[in-house]
C-alpha cells in the first residue's frame, strides 16, 4: 500500500513529463498548469500500483502496459460539463445555422442525405444529447429532415459513461421538467437516464482531434461544436486540429468553438461570421 | 449629427508585437482617440465583426493573418468596412506601398513612426466622420 | 425523418478508411483544386519522403489554406532540410509566405538553432527582424540569450525593438541594462525610448 504523501515533481520530473505527454498527445501544459497536473499525475500512480514518479514514468514509457497512458490522457483531459451548457449556441444553430444550411443544401424538400452534427469531444454525452432534446423540442423542420448527431472523444471512460447516458442531479439541473417527464427515466439514486430512442440515435466514436489518419472517418457534417478543447493545444497540434476539422465539415458547414476561445490565435483557414447569438467559424464555399 | 462631434473616434491597432500596441494606444488614447487592440489580422476580423472602428492602425508582417489579407478582409463582404486603413510596415521594399494600397489600405508608412505623425494622420483620416454622420 | 442513427453498423473501434497511397497524395499536390491539395498535404504527415515534394511547392503555391497545410504537416518533422527549406521563404516578396514560414519555424525548436547564426547575420534587416518573431515564440532555453544578443549587437533600431518585444515577456531585472544601453545606442528612437522606459519600472523586483 503506497503511503498517503502526495508524490513530489521536481521542476525537471516536470519538464520530462510535459515533453512526454505532449509528444504522445499533442497537449501542452504550461507551468501555470502545475498544480492540476501534479495532482492527477499523483492520482495516476496510486492506480497503477507505483509509489515514486520515477518508477511509474519509467514504466509508462518502456511498456504501457495496464492502460496507464489512457488512464493519464483521462485524469488529464477535462471532462466537467452538464446539459444545455453555453445554451445559446444553441440557440444560434435552430435560429441561424440549421435554416442556412438547409437552404444551402437546397430547401427542405430537395435535400440529399441527412443533416449531420458532431459533438467533439462529447465527453460523457450531455453535449450531444442536449443538442438531441433542443432539436426534437424546438427545431420545426425534425419532422421533414434527417438528422444525425454524432459524438466523439479520446477518452475510453467518457465514452463508455455516454453510451449508458445515466446522469446525475446536477448535470441535468437545467434541463425542463417537461423535458426530463419525456425523455428521462429515474434509475435511482438520484440519477436520471436518457431513454433508449435518444440513445440509439446518438453515434459514439472514439478518436483523437489531433491525428489526421483517424479523423478521416469524419466527413460532411454540416454543424461541429468543438468547444474547451483546442486551448489545452499547443501551436501545431491545434493547427492540425484545426485543420482536421476543416476536413470533416461540409464547404460552408459550421463550427462552433467555446465560449472564451478563438480561432484568430489558431488557424487562419475558416472565416468568421457573427451571427446574433456570437461568433461561429465556417468552411469557406467554392474552391478558393 | 452635432452631438456625436464630442464621441471620441474608435481605432484599432492591430500589431502582433505588444510594444507596438501600447505606444500607439498610448500616443492615440493620449490624443483624445478610443483605442482598441488586436494581436493578429484575424483578431481585427473578429473584432470588426462585433464592434464598428472610424480608424485602422495596421501592421503588415503578422502570424495567422498577414496585414495585406487583413485589409483585404475589411473590405470584403466577411467584414464590408469603409473606416480608413492606415498600414505601418518595418519594409521598405519597392512595391509594398502599391500593395497595401491595392488591399484597401489608405495610407503606407514605414517604420519607425513619429508619434506626432500618426497622431496628425489618425486626426486627418478621421476629420470626415463627423461631416459624413 | 427526425432523429437517425448513422447507417453503417457501429463498431466501438472503428475500421479506418485506408490511407491513400502515398504516391496518389503526392500527385494530388498538383492537382487543380485547392482542396484537393489541402487535403493531399495535411495526409502526407509523417511521411519523412514527402517532405522535397512539399518543400518545392511552398514557394509556388498560391491558395493560403493549402500554404497553412502544408506548413503544418512539414513543420511537425522539425528537421533542419525543413528548417533550412522554409527559411529560405523568410526574404520573400509575399507577405503571407513570409509570415506563414516564420510562424511555422517558431514550432520547430530542434532545427531552428542550427540556421541563428546565419539568419541573426542575414544582410537583409527584415529577415532579422523576422527571426525575432521566431524567437518569440520558440520553446527553446537559449531564446532569451540570442535576444539578448540581437538587442546588444544588431545595428537595426528596428531589429534591435523586435527583439525586445520578444525578450519582454520572460524578462527580468537582469536585463534591465540591456535594455537601458540599447536606448542609449539609437537616442533618436522615440518608440525604443517610449518601450524600454515602459518596461523598466515593470521589470524591478523580477530577477
Amino acid at each position: 500500500m503506497a503511503s498517503t504523501t502526495p508524490v513530489a515533481l521536481s521542476d525537471a520530473d516536470f519538464t520530462r513529463f510535459c515533453e512526454y505527454f505532449y509528444k504522445r498527445t499533442g497537449i501542452h501544459f504550461t507551468a501555470g498548469k502545475r498544480y492540476f497536473v501534479d495532482k492527477r499525475i499523483d492520482t495516476c500512480i496510486r492506480n497503477s500500483g507505483y509509489d515514486t514518479f520515477a518508477s511509474w514514468f519509467a514504466a509508462l514509457r518502456m511498456s504501457d502496459s495496464g492502460g496507464m497512458l489512457q488512464d493519464l490522457i483521462n485524469q488529464l483531459t477535462v471532462n466537467e460539463t452538464y446539459f444545455l451548457r453555453e445554451d445559446y449556441q444553441f440557440d444560434a444553430m435552430l435560429s441561424t445555422v440549421l435554416p442556412n444550411v438547409l437552404a444551402a443544401r437546397g430547401g427542405v424538400n430537395r435535400i440529399v442525405g441527412p443533416v449531420k452534427i458532431l459533438s467533439l469531444p462529447c465527453s460523457t454525452g450531455e453535449e450531444p444529447y442536449s443538442i438531441a432534446l433542443r432539436l426534437l423540442e424546438e427545431w420545426d423542420q425534425i419532422d421533414h429532415v434527417d438528422v444525425e448527431i454524432h459524438g466523439a472523444d479520446i477518452d475510453s471512460d467518457v465514452l463508455a459513461k455516454a453510451a449508458h447516458a445515466s446522469y446525475g442531479e446536477r448535470s441535468v439541473q437545467r434541463v425542463p421538467k417537461a423535458w426530463m417527464n419525456k425523455y428521462f427515466v429515474a434509475v435511482g439514486a438520484g440519477r436520471y437516464q436518457v431513454d433508449e430512442g435518444i440513445r440509439s440515435a446518438v453515434t459514439l466514436h472514439k478518436v483523437n482531434i489531433c491525428d489526421t489518419p483517424s479523423m478521416r472517418s469524419f466527413r460532411d457534417f454540416d454543424v461541429i461544436f468543438c468547444r474547451n478543447v483546442l486551448i489545452y493545444f499547443d501551436e501545431l497540434s491545434s493547427r492540425r486540429a484545426a485543420e482536421n476539422l476543416y476536413a470533416a465539415l461540409r464547404p460552408g458547414g459550421y463550427l462552433f468553438l467555446g465560449h472564451s476561445e478563438s480561432m484568430s490565435r489558431i488557424s487562419p483557414i475558416f472565416t468568421p461570421s457573427r451571427l446574433p447569438e456570437g461568433l461561429v467559424y465556417q468552411r469557406p464555399t467554392g474552391a478558393k | 449629427m452635432t452631438s456625436d462631434t464630442a464621441t471620441r473616434a474608435r481605432v484599432l491597432v492591430v500589431d502582433d508585437a505588444a510594444t507596438v500596441r501600447l505606444y500607439h494606444n498610448s500616443l492615440l488614447s493620449e490624443a483624445g482617440f478610443e483605442v482598441s487592440e488586436a494581436a493578429n489580422g484575424l483578431e481585427a476580423v473578429e473584432a470588426s465583426l462585433s464592434a464598428e472602428f472610424d480608424l485602422y492602425v495596421v501592421d503588415v508582417n503578422m502570424p495567422k493573418m498577414n496585414g495585406y489579407t487583413c485589409v483585404e478582409t475589411l473590405r470584403s463582404e466577411t467584414v464590408g468596412t469603409a473606416a480608413p486603413v492606415v498600414m505601418i510596415s518595418t519594409e521598405d521594399r519597392p512595391g509594398d506601398a502599391d500593395r497595401a494600397y491595392q488591399a484597401g489600405a489608405n495610407l503606407y508608412l514605414v517604420k519607425p513612426v513619429a508619434g506626432d505623425r500618426l497622431v496628425r494622420v489618425a486626426t486627418m483620416l478621421t476629420a470626415g466622420r463627423e461631416e459624413a454622420a | 425523418m427526425g432523429l437517425v442513427r448513422k447507417q453503417a453498423p457501429q463498431q466501438p473501434e472503428e475500421a479506418l478508411p485506408d490511407r491513400p497511397p502515398v504516391e496518389t497524395l503526392l500527385a494530388q499536390l498538383d492537382d487543380p483544386d485547392p482542396d484537393c491539395r489541402r487535403e493531399a498535404a495535411l495526409g502526407l504527415a509523417d511521411i519523412t519522403t514527402a517532405v522535397p515534394d512539399l518543400l518545392a511547392r511552398v514557394g509556388t503555391e498560391d491558395d493560403p489554406r493549402v500554404l497553412e497545410s502544408m506548413l503544418t504537416t512539414l513543420a511537425a518533422h522539425d528537421t533542419e532540410d525543413v528548417a533550412g527549406g522554409l527559411a529560405v521563404h523568410l526574404t520573400s516578396d509575399e507577405a503571407g509566405l513570409r509570415t506563414a514560414v516564420a510562424a511555422a519555424l517558431a514550432t520547430m525548436p530542434r532545427s531552428v538553432p542550427a540556421l541563428l547564426p546565419n539568419l541573426l547575420a542575414a544582410p537583409d534587416h527584415d529577415v532579422r527582424v523576422m527571426t525575432a518573431m521566431i524567437l518569440a515564440d520558440l520553446q527553446h532555453p537559449e531564446a532569451h540569450d540570442w535576444l539578448v544578443r540581437m538587442i546588444c549587437q544588431d545595428p537595426h533600431p528596428n531589429v534591435v525593438t523586435g527583439a525586445i518585444d520578444a525578450l519582454l515577456p520572460s524578462a527580468t531585472e537582469d536585463d534591465a541594462d540591456l535594455l537601458r544601453d540599447a536606448m542609449a545606442r539609437f537616442p533618436d528612437d522615440p518608440f525604443l525610448r517610449f518601450t524600454v522606459n515602459s518596461a523598466l519600472p515593470r521589470l524591478t523586483g523580477t530577477a
